[in-house]
């Protein structure tokens, strides 16, 4: 009986240390490991170059999206803005001749803008972020269109004199030997986010406005700005992803980025963020994110076709999501044994 | 406690399905000790790309080597193509066949599948302006000789028309092209017009100084006749590729078959083709408002099939999918090998009312 209730308190213990932070980590490595054995020729630096490039423009905007999420919002706009940026920028740069760095900057605005916009519909006008996020996506990609007159953007080349900005995110050198700077890019992205959202006022607030907007309204927050703040976060994100995106692909088409949203929704989610808000990590989010990349990397190089990783996204999203529901009704299951433990107390002393 | 029991039921079933689900896709599909050849196309959603990958398919099973086959689910999904490149070259492929969408996307892949070595061949419209060396060689069709089998056809039926032509009354045929900026359209143009000159030639009484080309000046060359005053070869490009402007063009053609006396109509791609089916009512109209008028198509789709099966056009040009796929391999191999690989012709197909349904062209024509 003693022994029982040891484990049961270490396993108690282990879900109170967070069972899913170490689940996500640990997916993502055995996927790894998965695809190593399996895999042709996945062990290697080529791939994981590979597994880092295509997680760059999910990567970003997965960030942003999290701390909307958080907020207890959604942003579906995130894939949108993110190419209307990219192709808004890569339409300045080619038709109207403006400086490689003006462009990005460009790019940059763009997003903010966006993020800009979704926070005044949602905190100042009240719409359901669904649905204002939803009109910012169609309106986002139906901008990007029209200022490219629905051509495609094409970005320098690595060759040419404003090829630049590749480097940011892929360092060549002369050898044809290849460092993702962009990883670092992204890393860096990442503390930035987890400093806002763990040690400033900001990211605390956030937290305060998913878990109950109206308590923390009531204890003086200012929601409107806070939650506005989460939206100009993820708009921002976006922008950095349209960088990323420019600089990896070169090439934007017009009416791009459906879908992307989705999958940076799902990097959230796999990661641990909660979609009622008030729960979730940066980090968390990254590790979800490149449990989709290695997928994407790790099911061609077993010969089956990328369009595979949309098929085991679908069945991590709902694993990741159904391990946290199991791991809530664990926790609640706790408290009631513990409410009975004391009933019990009491009903002895009252024997006594 | 029954909830949690369920969900990890449900979590060990979908643990389960992974587990057991993945090396049963990849079955059959790994072979070891193979040389293994990835070819990326520019989709596979088109019945077109499956014959290439089915002519690839075919040429892999001849020379024993493994193959991919992949593309992006859409034509403007670059960096989907650019993601399946990439893991096609960390797979250490001895050669790769590409379709590229946009040569700028994989302008550093490029690169790299040079400085390593790995021979890369292009398929379809293959990779324009790509690094010097980098690509072996194209399997391609190749367009003036497609569409100077267009002309072949059309003179067959018209020769007697034009033997009969005079200054008095001269004859015209027209090239409908969509545009003067494609390498692939001012090919298929230069190719009917020159084969056309040709043959007026050779085969009957007139002389070149009985032809004129006109029209659109990117389309007529130096060395091609534009004084003659009996047959008139009239390169007509519209004001854009817009299906209004390619309307718009071959109503203006058709306002003028009886007055100029159009023998034959070209129409060198499938918007051209749209075009004209527009201006004459999905084509109902041509037997019966313009008889004897010749017409011949570009590649297919549902319209232009229905108007070739109705025998309102001659016959309509096809490529050959599956010979650019079987010959996209065959020249990824043969490089691997260390052969010398040079471009080739996969050449087209004329079909009509008559054959469309055969094994070996109902294969080449999309919907």
């Amino acid at each position: 009986m003693k022994t029982l209730n040891n484990k049961s308190s270490f396993i108690v213990k282990l879900q109170e240390v967070g069972l899913q932070r170490v689940l996500a980590p640990a997916a993502l490595v055995l996927l790894y490991i998965f695809f190593g054995i399996f895999g042709r020729n996945f062990f290697s630096y080529d791939t994981l170059v590979n597994i880092l490039d295509s997680s760059y423009y999910i990567g970003f905007i997965a960030i942003g999206v999290t701390f909307v999420i958080i907020t207890g919002g959604i942003d579906l706009s995130v894939g949108t803005v993110m190419m209307a940026a990219a192709i808004i920028g890569g339409t300045a740069y080619k038709s109207w001749a403006w400086p490689m760095w003006a462009s990005l900057l460009l790019i940059l605005g763009v997003g903010v803008a966006f993020g800009y916009i979704n926070g005044l519909l949602v905190s100042r006008l009240k719409l359901p972020p669904f649905i204002a996020t939803l009109g910012t996506m169609m309106i986002s990609m139906g901008v990007g269109s029209i200022v490219a007159n629905v051509r495609s953007a094409t970005f320098p080349t690595r060759a040419s004199d404003d090829g630049w900005f590749k480097s940011i995110f892929k360092l060549i050198n002369d050898n044809g030997f290849s460092v993702p700077t962009g990883a670092l890019v992204l890393f860096g992205v990442a503390v930035i986010a987890w400093i806002i959202l763990t040690k400033t006022k900001m990211g605390r607030y956030i937290f305060a406005i998913g878990s109950n907007k109206e308590a923390a309204r009531l204890s003086g927050v200012n929601v409107q700005r806070w939650e506005m703040m989460a939206y100009v976060i993820a708009g921002a994100t976006a922008g950095i992803g349209g960088i990323a995106f420019a600089a990896v692909y070169t090439t934007v088409m017009p009416a791009q980025g459906q879908g992307f949203e989705l999958y940076a929704i799902a990097g959230a989610v796999i990661g641990g963020t909660s979609l009622s808000g008030g729960i979730g990590s940066v980090f968390g989010t990254l590790i979800g994110v490149y449990i989709m990349s290695v997928l994407r990397a790790g099911l061609p190089s077993m010969d089956l076709q990328a369009h595979y990783q949309t098929f085991f996204t679908g069945v991590v999203v709902i694993g990741a999501v159904l391990l946290d529901i199991y791991r809530n009704d664990k926790a609640s299951e706790v408290k009631i044994q513990k409410g009975e433990k004391v009933s019990t107390n009491n009903e002895k002393t009252k024997l006594s | 406690m029954k909830i949690s029991k369920k969900i990890g039921v449900v979590l060990i079933v979908l643990v389960l399905l992974t587990v057991f689900a993945l090396p049963t896709f990849a079955a059959g599909q790994k072979d070891g000790g193979k040389p293994y050849i990835a070819i990326v196309s520019k989709g596979e959603q088109h019945d077109f790309w499956q014959q290439v990958k089915l002519g690839a398919k075919d040429a892999a099973a001849k020379y024993a080597v493994d193959m991919t086959f992949e593309g992006p689910a859409s034509e403007s999904d670059v960096q989907d193509q650019v993601d399946m490149l990439n893991s096609a070259m960390a797979k250490n492929p001895v050669a790769i066949a590409l379709a590229a969408l946009d040569t700028n996307s994989v302008m550093d892949q490029l690169q790299a599948t040079k400085d390593k070595g790995i021979p890369v061949i292009g398929f379809d419209s293959g990779v324009p302006n790509a690094p010097a060396g980098s690509i072996y060689a194209n399997a391609a069709t190749n367009n003036f000789n497609a569409a100077g089998v267009a002309a072949e056809k059309m003179f067959d039926v018209i020769k007697s028309k034009i033997e009969a032509a005079t200054a008095a009354k001269p004859v015209t045929i027209v090239v409908m092209n969509q545009d003067a900026a494609g390498e692939s359209l001012l090919s298929r143009g230069k190719g009917f017009r020159d084969t056309m000159v040709d043959l007026i030639i050779s085969k009957t009484g007139l002389s070149a100084g009985d032809i004129k080309v006109m029209g659109n000046t990117a389309y007529i060359d130096s060395k091609n006749p534009t004084s003659g005053d009996k047959v008139a070869i009239y390169m007509v490009v519209p004001a854009s590729a817009s299906m209004t402007d390619t309307t718009a063009a071959a109503t203006a053609v058709l306002n003028k078959v009886k007055s100029e006396s159009v023998l034959g109509v070209f129409c060198s791609n499938e918007a051209t083709v749209k075009g004209l089916l527009a201006a004459t009512n999905d084509g109902a109209d041509l037997p019966g408002k313009y008889p004897g008028l010749v017409v011949i198509g570009f590649d297919a789709g549902a319209a232009q099939k229905g108007a070739v099966r109705n025998q309102y056009f001659l016959g309509s040009i096809t490529q050959d999918p599956y010979r650019i796929g079987y010959l996209a391999l065959e020249l990824a191999y043969k490089a691997y090998k260390g052969e010398k690989v040079e471009d080739v012709d996969t050449g087209a197909k004329f079909y009509d009312y008559t054959n469309m349904d055969n094994d070996d062209i109902k294969g080449l024509l999309y919907d």
